[in-house]
């Protein structure tokens, strides 16, 4: 081997995480698995959080207030995907093209990044209407929403 | 707090693989050139700062082995990592470890071999909960942002194009740049692969190895050592919320570099910054961020960023060229890009900017930007502040 040569090294790796969720987190995740959709609305500045969290950024103060959010609403950015990059939950590459967008659901002010149904741009815009397309067997994950379709 | 100034520069052959050299040689090779330009030695180092990402080379703690290019051995050292401003703000972390008097002269080393670890990982491992099951990386999040900045503003594609070809022909006059592209042609641009509408891929930055140096000295080791310093005349650093659907229209509100820039400007003295400034380097990660950033930094009214690219107002020939040396749009080792720009306004202060020289800059600005949740903005000047 000569210095100008990269040694390559191949690492085959199973690795496992476990990950501690936090009260409101915890009681978003199990919600889903109702098909319950719930925010944290901030006292001060009266923005409406998903994802939950425990502590708004703007006030600093303690969310504690639970709004009910519809799994339909607005999309507010959207893109069609067209390379097959790394699936953080897999491992593996997901297959391209695939849409994706910040939808605002009702009754919710921040929004939340997800996949669309659509692919062909010509029919995406910003203010689409869009709902939730649940998986079958809910398992209290965010991808328990497969992605956002066109709505009526 | 006392005055601080950066004395001396240095970087890398910037390119998509630096097959030559292990990372602590590649991370030396920018400290060294950093020393002579400065005219210091090892021994009058104070401290190291250290700017690179986790997950993104391919080994764990890679401050552990880079410290040794860096002359770290027996010094404070400590790394800074926050996404794409991880070398601005460690710039900034070296200008107070000075400005408080803690030290006289430190060397901070940005730097990433990106050839040798698996970024995607890196980006794809984020939050278990929310993120991990729908992140799109980088070109994704920007690609969001992008829609919404364009049904906005109304900007084109050839607009963002012409950004694209701006920065690779200036980078073409710059010999440490990755990509040189002298006759690139914005018809090239947009004839490029669609990566993620309306994001083509010679809009995007690439991935390159290399590392940038900066030597921040206090305000007597800078007039014993250097005939024309670059002052730190401001450096500001603003954090955001931590998720993309937190920030409304993140490239039209921008409220990360909106404030650090009114901050610095203010601290700085800058009135008008088209005017005021002489050149400015910022951190463009996409083309479209570039006019989005025009904007969060008032180098015009809202809605009229396109204009100015179209107008070569930020051309080299134009009344305040911005990325001289070609931007982040044709070198981006992520860890080093931060320092790369603040290198690049010292270096122009310096008045050593070779082919990419601003005739007589005298006041120089550079950003950083991480991810959706840093900006950090610093004005360099070649008076000490008053």
């Amino acid at each position: 081997m000569i210095a100008s040569e990269a040694l390559e090294v191949s690492a085959p790796m199973d690795l496992g995480w476990r990950y501690c969720s936090g009260a409101a987190m915890e009681r978003f995740l199990v919600g889903l698995r109702e098909r319950r959709i719930e925010a944290l609305r901030c006292s001060g500045c009266g923005r409406r959080y998903l994802p939950p969290r425990p502590l708004c950024g703007d006030c600093r103060l303690h969310l504690r207030e639970w709004v009910a959010v519809a799994d339909e609403g607005e999309l507010a950015a959207w893109s069609v995907y067209r390379l097959p990059i790394l699936d953080g939950r897999t491992g593996e590459p997901r297959p391209a093209p695939y849409g994706i967008g910040l939808v605002r659901l009702d009754g919710a002010d921040t929004t939340l990044n997800h996949f669309l149904a659509e692919t062909d741009p010509r029919r995406l815009r910003i203010g689409l209407r869009v709902r939730a397309v649940w998986r079958q067997e809910l398992r209290g994950a965010l991808d328990d929403i497969l992605h956002f379709e066109a709505a009526g | 707090m006392s005055a601080v100034a950066i004395i001396g520069t240095g970087q890398t052959r910037h390119a998509s693989r630096r097959d030559d050299v292990s990372q602590p040689e590649l991370v030396r090779e920018a400290a060294e050139a950093a020393l002579a330009d400065a005219g210091v030695g090892p021994g009058d180092l104070d401290a190291v700062l250290l700017a690179n990402m986790e997950l993104f080379e391919g080994r764990a703690l890679p401050e552990l082995w880079a410290g040794e290019g860096a002359y770290a051995a027996g010094r404070p050292c400590m790394k800074v990592a926050t996404g794409g401003t991880s070398g601005t703000s460690g710039c900034i972390a070296a200008f107070h470890q000075v400005a408080a008097g803690l030290f006289d002269v430190v060397l901070v080393v940005g730097y990433e071999k990106h050839s040798e670890g698996h970024a995607q990982t890196g980006m794809a491992l984020t939050d278990p909960f929310w993120d991990r099951a729908v992140a799109s990386g980088a070109v994704g999040n920007f690609a969001l942002s992008v829609s919404q900045y364009v049904a906005e503003r109304g900007v084109t594609e050839e607009q963002a194009a012409l950004v694209a070809v701006k920065a690779r022909r200036n980078a073409a006059r710059n010999p440490h740049a990755h990509l040189q592209m002298a006759g690139l042609t914005v018809e090239e641009v947009l004839a490029s692969r669609m990566l993620a509408d309306p994001v083509r891929l010679l809009d995007m930055c690439p991935q390159s190895d290399g590392a940038c140096a900066i030597v921040v000295a206090s305000a007597e080791a800078a007039r014993r050592r250097c005939r024309r310093p670059a002052w730190v005349l401001a450096a500001e650093t603003r954090h955001e919320q931590p998720y993309i659907g937190d920030i409304d229209r993140r490239l039209v509100t921008m409220r990360t570099l909106r404030d650090a820039a009114r901050a610095a400007y203010e601290r700085a003295g800058v009135r008008r910054p088209l005017a005021d400034l002489d050149v400015a380097e910022i951190y463009e990660p996409v083309s479209y961020a570039e006019l989005a950033w025009y904007e969060a930094l008032g180098l015009c009214a809202e809605g009229e960023a396109g204009r100015l690219v179209e107008g070569g107002v930020t051309a080299m020939d134009g009344e305040l060229p911005v990325n001289p040396s070609g931007g982040v749009l044709s070198s981006n080792p992520v860890g080093a890009s931060g320092v790369i720009r603040v290198a690049e306004a010292a270096l122009q202060i310096h008045g050593r900017g070779g082919e990419r020289q601003v005739e007589g800059a005298s006041r120089a600005l550079a950003t950083g930007y991480g991810v959706y949740a840093w900006a950090d903005v610093v004005v360099l000047g070649a008076q000490e502040a008053a």
